[in-house]
């Protein structure tokens, strides 16, 4: 088993060049899209079947008043634990020898269950193909024992990547140098594997809270609740089946009915 | 952020005819087994009601995926824990049994009655399981009320069977069948599924807390209240404890009649509204 691989997105030192979105584009083949106007240099609005990496422009005011970009690059996260791969009912969605999600477009059928399971909202379906995209972790790269297109391709190293231990090791020694340098809000999403979705393969450093990335703060697994449901279900099964029983039940002789009286 | 899938109208239909032909069929296997002579006339509708739209909600999906012949995909797989897996599943066994039990209707030796029993017990549970499964499905997604409604499924299911008996009302009554008691019959049962289902209805609501506001405020507080609980839930049941004093049969027939649509009109507007709504 090959160790499994990672995306570290500092967004600390992204300014907002968004070479990896083009670099994205470009590798994967991904055609041009109608820009859409957003009110900040972002574009677009959220990830597309087409745009698989995104960078955010979020403004926020500084305590001098001025206002200031928050600048994200964001990404499929490769979840641990992955909802869309466990809503996917063909077994399209899957998980690669390096710990990466992927979707094999020959089995895709468009059920768009996914689409409905990602917590980010990350996977797009396609009305083009009938299928659902999203960021492959460049599979064909890794593959071939080389970086993704938007770390290779980043100026600033806003986006690392390699090997997913050691890039936490780098992703904390980066938090506590930027804590000393005075960004109290600075932290790290997605790096706890005992946190939230068993812990990004794509994760963040944020210079503010989560939610003003436009990220869930505590996001969960939406198939976590299966059994309780199913439960519920069954216990209404049971009282509307002993419900009809007693209406339908004939009465005194009972002559060939049959049943439980 | 999330994404919504997109479900629209095929996915509407599909867990509305789902949801009444896994009611029709599990009511009328339990008349069937449990019932009288009589009774059997209902059971005999039920599977003619669940044999051709188990047919059409395999169509209705198949449809929604733009490229039909990839519904085979969906049987490359059985992931027991994937409610939209085994819901494919689901539906072809359930199929299955509303082929058996229709054909098996139509004629009236002993024998035939006895394996149409037995086959209707063990179709019945595909019947509870094909009402109730869509609605574990959206409680297990990422989408705003769905993901928050543990009673989706208990909901679905209540609502599959007032549905499946109020279309066996409905089509007997225009059959013009004369059913006696059995009328009565079927007006408390489906009385007591439509009760239960409003009390679920509540109860998802109030378990959703503020997540409930797409639902119960905006553009979709008037189908809600003004379709769904009013018009298909509270006006049925109030139509059926106020006639209950009797009268002629055919009267009763009647009243069970126009409070079934009722029911079916309901029962449409649940799953549009929760569907909808969960995708705004």
């Amino acid at each position: 088993m090959a160790k499994t691989l990672a995306m570290f997105t500092d967004t600390s030192v992204c300014t907002g060049c968004r070479a990896c979105q083009v670099a994205c584009k470009q590798w994967n083949q991904l055609s041009m899209e109608k820009p859409e106007w957003t009110g900040t240099y972002q574009n677009h609005e959220h990830f597309t079947e087409k745009t698989w990496r995104l960078v955010r422009f979020k403004e926020k005011r500084a305590e001098d008043g001025r206002l200031k970009f928050l600048m994200m690059s964001d990404v499929c996260k490769h979840c641990a634990q992955a909802g869309c791969l466990e809503a996917c009912p063909t077994g399209a969605i899957y998980r690669t020898q390096f710990g990466t999600v992927n979707v094999n477009q020959d089995v895709c059928n468009g059920c768009r269950n996914c689409v409905s399971s990602c917590p980010f909202g990350v996977i797009a379906f396609s009305y083009e193909t009938g299928r659902v995209n999203k960021c492959t972790f460049c599979n064909d790269r890794i593959h071939n024992d080389m970086p993704t297109a938007c770390a290779k391709t980043c100026p600033t190293q806003s986006i690392q990547f390699g090997e997913r231990e050691e890039l936490v090791t780098r992703a904390k020694k980066r938090l506590a140098e930027l804590k000393v340098q005075g960004e109290k809000e600075a932290n790290l999403y997605g790096v706890d594997e005992n946190g939230p979705l068993g812990g990004l393969n794509a994760f963040f450093l944020l210079l503010d809270k989560p939610s003003n990335y436009g990220l869930p703060e505590d996001p969960k697994l939406p198939q976590r609740n299966v059994k309780t449901d199913s439960a519920f279900s069954i216990g209404s099964a049971l009282l509307l089946g002993a419900g009809l029983l007693v209406a339908f039940r004939e009465r005194g002789g009972n002559g060939e009915g049959g049943g439980e009286e | 952020m999330v994404r919504a899938p997109e479900w629209e109208m095929y996915i509407v239909w599909y867990f509305f005819l789902g949801g009444i032909a896994g009611g029709a069929f599990f009511a009328a296997a339990i008349a069937d087994n449990f019932g009288g002579r009589r009774d059997r006339e209902i059971a005999k509708v039920g599977y003619f009601i669940a044999f051709p739209l188990a047919l059409i909600c395999g169509a209705l999906l198949t449809l929604d995926l733009g490229t039909p012949s990839r519904f085979l995909n969906m049987l490359r797989m059985f992931k027991f824990w994937n409610p939209m897996s085994i819901g494919s599943w689901g539906l072809g066994a359930f199929g299955v049994f509303t082929v058996l039990c229709a054909a098996l209707s139509l004629g009236e030796s002993e024998e035939r009655l006895a394996l149409r029993r037995n086959i209707a017990k063990v179709g019945s549970l595909f019947g509870f399981f094909l009402a109730a499964y869509t609605g574990v499905l959206l409680s297990n997604t990422a989408q705003p009320i769905w993901r928050d409604a543990r009673l989706m499924g208990a909901l679905f299911l209540a609502s599959g069977a007032s549905t499946g008996l109020a279309s066996i009302a409905v089509i007997s009554y225009f059959r013009g069948a004369n059913l006696g008691e059995s009328w009565s019959k079927l007006k408390k049962a489906d009385t007591f599924a439509m009760v239960v289902e409003l009390i679920l209805l509540f109860a998802l609501v109030l378990m959703l807390g503020p997540a409930a506001d797409p639902l119960t405020k905006g553009r979709f507080a008037l189908p809600f209240w003004g379709g769904l609980v009013a018009l298909g839930l509270v006006i049925p049941l109030a139509l059926s404890f106020v006639k209950a004093g009797g009268g002629k049969e055919r009267t009763a027939g009647g009243t069970l009649a126009i409070v079934s649509v009722l029911v079916l009109i309901g029962g449409f507007l649940l799953r549009y509204v929760v569907i909808m709504a969960g995708q705004l």
